[in-house]
């Protein structure tokens, strides 16, 4: 989000404060800025002109002569514009002048005219990407001949605040909320903003809110006698650079009251209004609304509308409908200044692909207390463009929603734990110091000695401040992480425990490694395009755990195995060489890697606390003890619904592939000698065998149909093992895995000549395997 | 003048030849040969004195004093060329120059550890050296561990920008490692602090700087009182030791449900030293890794009393701080499986 330093300002005292350095701290202390901008600077030469006469170009049908009023001189230049008119005021750019851009005005001649000096578009200045025509000053009354910069609101510095910073900071979704944080980091007053209004007779519009938990608050007023035209340049220019197009004085006047509060805003056009009547409501099935991008939506029952006498003419909170949008011969409006809910609002705009400006900030919460300030600000401002419009209503507010209705939530602590927690002394954080922070911020202060009752405004309480944790983030901020004291903790001495299946992989990784395999890291999906190629598949009873939103078509499944991904490592690696090896007949290559499968058989780990998995109820209601809300709901859900989680055992896989010849075309039918295959099938035993020495272990017996399989050993008969192999079986006589040659049918679908012999093994298996043989005495 | 009786002459004459083959043997088996021949066991020297009774009684104490004379001059002979031969042997083999350093090469191969686990082993001996628990948990996860504990309710928008993998089981890909900490804290009584390093997963379209499945190490601590302080020295302890120097670090505000307060901890850039330049993007600092003091819900559904306990917690991107230390620029060779990459590490 944009922040204007020049906008901020009519709020803030921030005279002498450089924003330029000003940036860093406010990284530190509110959001970080992912960029700052200086807009129209470089423009002190250029001068306000009255258009005076326009006359044809005589050599060119596309250009005109301007003569334009400089203030006590006339100048006449050759202009392009296809806007320029007599009565027009636009900037001139006097010859010699270099604009930021780079572009320097010549005093010379155009087509055979002279034409000293130019008349600028908003481009032309460096203040946006518009070109269409020139930049008209409307609203700006200085004399002609006025430097523009004095004349308009120009030289200003932009901060991009990171959205991602401020998701949790409805406040901050406005300037005024910005304004604030930045009033209390310069111990400066924040600037009032003057909500009186001078109201009409009763609003001829019955309005209901039928949904009140969709909309807890709409504010509501109808204004006649407005004209449809270009608001001034200021806020046009204002708009401009906070990245929002300028329409029209209305549509603009809503866009800025939302950047300034916060709170969006929806204008409609009364005469399209049917029956006088507005209803916020949840849609009805097969409903549908033509928004303003021209887009017919389907609506759901959980998408909250609002509806004129015979239909939906908005889409709450995200964007209104297109037949009842502000025209060009608008004269009489009804404004929508609302608090939505933020779930109802983003679930909706996520479902139709429809994120907005208004959306954005419904979603994160708004404070129901702006919906009237915003609605203020907005008559307020329509009435200084249009002198003559009159509001003709009450500023009717329905929903459920009152200050009243709502008291302020109070924080009880103390000031020593808040500084306990930050790490601070009172010598360093003094209780003045502490509430005069949370003062500047509107928290409101009760002290009694140490404890601290603590009011948080409004604006705070919708999610973002609920507990004194949160008020340590206030003052640490605003006190400054950087003042902090590192301080070591004071921990207990302990030996740290690390799981046994944990040590005997690095065992089993240091060990590979120096007996000459590389490892791979892989993902844990499957990739189906190479097992489909490759015919790798386990046996059909035997399913995978299946991703419900894939990211890729290849990437459907779980792995169960690892020998597939590790394979198509190795088959690359064929093709590509290794270790300086070259890709050609003898090269060979080992691989293994060490990570997770995933089969679907039930584990006894749920994903969940022991005591909601087996507690008694009074366990589980010690549990719970603390917890309230959404959490304590959520917890208890999760007791009731959460299903046992797959097993995932840790697997040791180990290819070794040797090319067998060329990469001809056809070659691929090159068939191993046995003594190829028993050689690699014996460099995988010895690589097993010598591992397993290296682990303390008995070696594993080798046999050709070993007994019951432990329960993390990979499947037995997957379509990648040939007969030519071995069930690995512990002393303990449970098979952990199997060695073994690469099914021919495999084989010949690996697309250069080779061999490849495997092993996969249950790690955890390996792990209980015994170290020694029980001795006859 | 009286004659030499012929076994005299033909002990001299042999001397003679003994010399001669003394001098000539042009190695040093040869030599050895040759010393078994002369004056082995069954050599012909011994085997003269088999002659004795063909001698006639009077010479016969003569004829032994002289084979044994000739038995010790052949063997001093033999000394002697042996030292010859020796020394020429030594110089030789010193002034060889015939050594051609790229020819041939040993069988011995050593294979190359995962980038990632180099990093991670790294961690994990730090972290273990100052009394962490090293834990491995489950890459499928409840919704419960990976959000409900979390302090992510259903609603919250951070269940949709974590972008999660769903599975057909109800479950979901872990989408951060912190997924861990409520398992670590009913694992554990504590006080305790832990690591728990692993593959985390997120549903998003991959590039030089995203994948979907990456690597992240969740640190916790837990301890009755836990300050920002505590924070800040352990993060500039820890952060030093992994990265090998001496890091100057910063906190500023940072939103996750699951700390409160929660930051981003940059470190100071070390190419500009801080001034601003294009790998910090002229921030002078570097966006390093989450952290926070653990929310009292999280310690709540730990089944800690907030009351009585406090932690801190951070999570490192594993896979960034591989690509900063080996400057990988495309974080997909990582696990990419491309030995070409692989062998160089
Ligand atoms: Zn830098």
């Amino acid at each position: 989000m944009l922040v204007s330093w020049r906008w901020l300002s009519q709020f803030v005292d921030t005279r002498g404060v450089d924003p330029l350095q000003f940036a860093g701290k406010f990284t530190t202390t509110v959001a970080e800025i992912d960029d700052v901008v200086q807009w129209g600077f470089g423009l002190r030469d250029v001068l306000v002109a009255d258009v005076l006469a326009v006359t044809p170009h005589p050599n060119a049908d596309k250009l005109r002569l301007a003569t334009v009023d400089l203030g006590g001189r006339t100048v006449q230049v050759v202009c392009g514009a296809p806007d320029l008119r007599v009565g027009l005021r636009v900037p001139f750019v006097p010859p010699g002048v270099t604009l930021p851009s780079g572009i320097t005005v010549r005093d010379g001649e155009v087509r055979g005219v002279a034409s000293p000096g130019m008349l600028a578009s908003e481009k032309d200045l460096g203040l946006s990407d518009e070109n269409a025509g020139l930049l008209a000053l409307d609203g700006c009354d200085a004399p002609a001949g006025t430097p523009l910069h004095e004349a308009i609101e120009l030289e200003d510095v932009l901060y991009d605040v990171d959205n991602k910073a401020i998701t949790h900071r409805p406040d901050l979704w406005g300037l005024y909320g910005v304004a604030r944080e930045v009033a209390a980091m310069l111990d400066k007053p924040l600037k009032l903003f003057d909500l009186s209004l001078t109201l009409g007779a009763q609003l001829p519009l019955a309005i209901r809110v039928d949904a009140p938990d969709a909309c807890p608050r709409y504010v509501c007023a109808r204004v006649a006698n407005v004209v449809v035209q270009p608001a001034p340049v200021n806020a046009r220019l204002l708009l401009r650079r906070l990245g929002t197009r300028p329409i029209s004085n209305l549509v603009d006047a809503t866009n800025l009251v939302m950047l300034e509060t916060g709170n969006p805003l929806h204008a409609f056009d009364a005469r399209f209004l049917r029956g006088n009547a507005i209803t916020v409501r949840r849609a009805q099935p097969h409903e549908t609304l033509t928004t303003l991008d021209g887009q017919l939506r389907h609506l759901q029952a959980h998408d909250c509308v609002i509806c004129d006498a015979e239909g939906p003419v908005a889409l709450a909170g995200i964007m209104g409908g297109a037949n009842s949008e502000i025209r060009p011969d608008t004269t009489e409006v009804v404004l929508e200044a609302a608090n939505f809910d933020a779930p109802t609002i983003r679930r909706t705009a996520m479902r139709l692909g429809l994120r907005s400006e208004s959306s954005a900030r419904f979603e994160k919460s708004l404070d129901p207390v702006l919906a009237d300030v915003a609605a203020r600000r907005f008559l307020k401002l329509c009435q200084t463009w249009n002198p003559q419009a009159k509001i003709v209503s009450h500023l009717a507010d329905i929903g459920p929603f009152t200050p009243e209705a709502k008291p302020l939530s109070v924080i009880r602590t103390t000031a020593s734990y808040l500084r306990e927690r930050l790490g601070v002394t009172a010598a360093e954080l003094s209780d003045a110091w502490l509430d005069a922070c949370l003062t500047r911020l509107e928290f409101q202060v009760a002290r009694a000695g140490d404890a601290l009752a603590v009011t948080i405004p409004s604006f705070r309480a919708t999610k973002d401040v609920k507990i004194a944790e949160d008020l340590i983030e206030e003052l640490g901020r605003h006190y400054g992480y950087d003042n902090i004291r590192s301080e070591a903790p004071q921990v207990a001495a302990r030996p740290p425990h690390t799981p046994p299946l944990k040590l005997l992989e690095r065992q089993v990784r240091n060990t590979l490694v120096h007996a000459g395999l590389t490892e791979q890291v892989l993902y844990g999906f499957d990739n189906e395009d190479a097992r489909a190629r490759l015919g790798l598949h386990e046996p059909a009873e035997l399913t995978r755990v299946a991703v419900r939103n894939p990211i890729a078509s290849a990437h459907t499944h779980m792995r169960r195995n690892l020998l597939p991904n590790l394979l198509a490592v190795a088959e690359a690696g064929l093709v590509q060489g290794d270790d300086g090896q070259p890709a050609r007949k003898g090269l060979n290559i080992g691989v293994f890697e060490i990570g997770r499968v995933f089969v679907p058989e039930r584990s006894d780990d749920r994903g969940l606390p022991p005591v909601l998995g087996n507690g008694t109820e009074a366990d589980v209601a010690a549990y719970t003890a603390g917890m309230e809300g959404e959490m304590l709901r959520g917890v208890l859900d999760a007791r009731l619904g959460t299903q046992p989680l797959p097993l995932q055992p840790v697997r040791l896989g180990l290819v070794f592939a040797e090319r067998l010849g060329g990469g001809a075309e056809g070659a691929k039918l090159v068939f191993p000698a046995p003594e190829v295959t028993h050689r690699l099938l014996q460099q995988a035993i010895a690589t097993l065998q010598h591992l397993l020495k290296w682990l303390g272990k008995v070696p594993l017996a080798l046999e050709t149909a070993g007994p019951a399989a432990s329960a993390g050993a990979p499947d037995a008969q997957p379509s990648w093992r040939s007969q030519l192999g071995f069930d690995l079986v512990t002393a303990d006589g449970e098979t952990v895995g199997y060695v073994a040659a690469l099914h021919p049918r495999v084989r010949i679908a690996l697309d250069q000549p080779a061999q490849a012999v495997f092993l996969e093994l249950d790690l955890a298996g390996l792990e209980r395997a015994p170290a020694f043989k029980r001795v006859n005495r | 003048m009286s004659e030499l009786p012929d076994w005299q002459i033909e002990i001299d004459q042999g001397a003679g030849r003994w010399q001669a083959d003394v001098e000539g043997a042009e190695t040093l088996e040869a030599l050895r040969s040759l010393e078994v021949r002369a004056l082995g066991k069954a050599g012909e020297i011994p085997a003269l004195m088999k002659r004795i009774p063909q001698i006639p009684p009077l010479d016969r104490k003569a004829f032994g004093q002289a084979v044994n004379t000739l038995q010790a001059r052949v063997a001093a002979a033999i000394e002697l060329r042996r030292q010859v031969l020796v020394d020429g042997l030594i110089a030789a083999e010193l002034t060889d120059a015939t050594f051609d350093p790229t020819v041939g090469a040993l069988p011995l191969k050593l294979g190359h550890p995962h980038p990632l686990s180099t990093v991670q082993a790294d961690i994990e001996a730090i972290f273990s050296s100052m009394g962490f628990h090293v834990l491995d948990y489950p890459e499928i996860e409840s919704e419960f561990d990976n959000f409900e504990a979390l302090n992510i309710p259903g609603w919250h928008p951070a269940r949709e920008m974590q972008d999660t993998f769903w599975l057909d089981s109800g479950h979901l890909l872990r989408t951060h490692t912190s997924a861990g900490q409520v398992r670590a804290m009913h694992e554990f009584p504590a006080p305790f602090r832990a690591i728990f390093p692993g593959k985390v997963f997120r549903y998003e379209a991959t590039d030089a700087s995203h994948e979907h499945t990456f690597h992240q190490v969740e640190g916790l601590m837990i301890d009755r009182k836990v300050s920002v302080g505590h924070l800040l020295d352990s993060m500039r302890t820890l952060l030093s030791a992994i990265l090998q120097r001496q890091v100057e670090i910063r906190l500023r505000p940072g939103y996750f449900p699951f700390v409160e307060p929660g930051f981003e901890l940059d470190i100071r850039c070390q190419v500009c030293a801080g001034e601003g330049c294009s790998a910090c993007k002229r921030r002078g600092w570097l966006e390093l890794l989450p952290c926070g003091l653990v929310h009292p819900n999280v310690l709540r559904a730990g089944g800690l009393d907030p009351t009585q306990w406090q932690g801190w917690a951070f999570g490192l991107g594993l896979s960034r701080l591989v690509m900063m230390r080996y400057g990988v620029p495309d974080v997909r060779l990582l696990m990419g499986g491309d030995l070409r990459f692989l062998s160089q590490f």
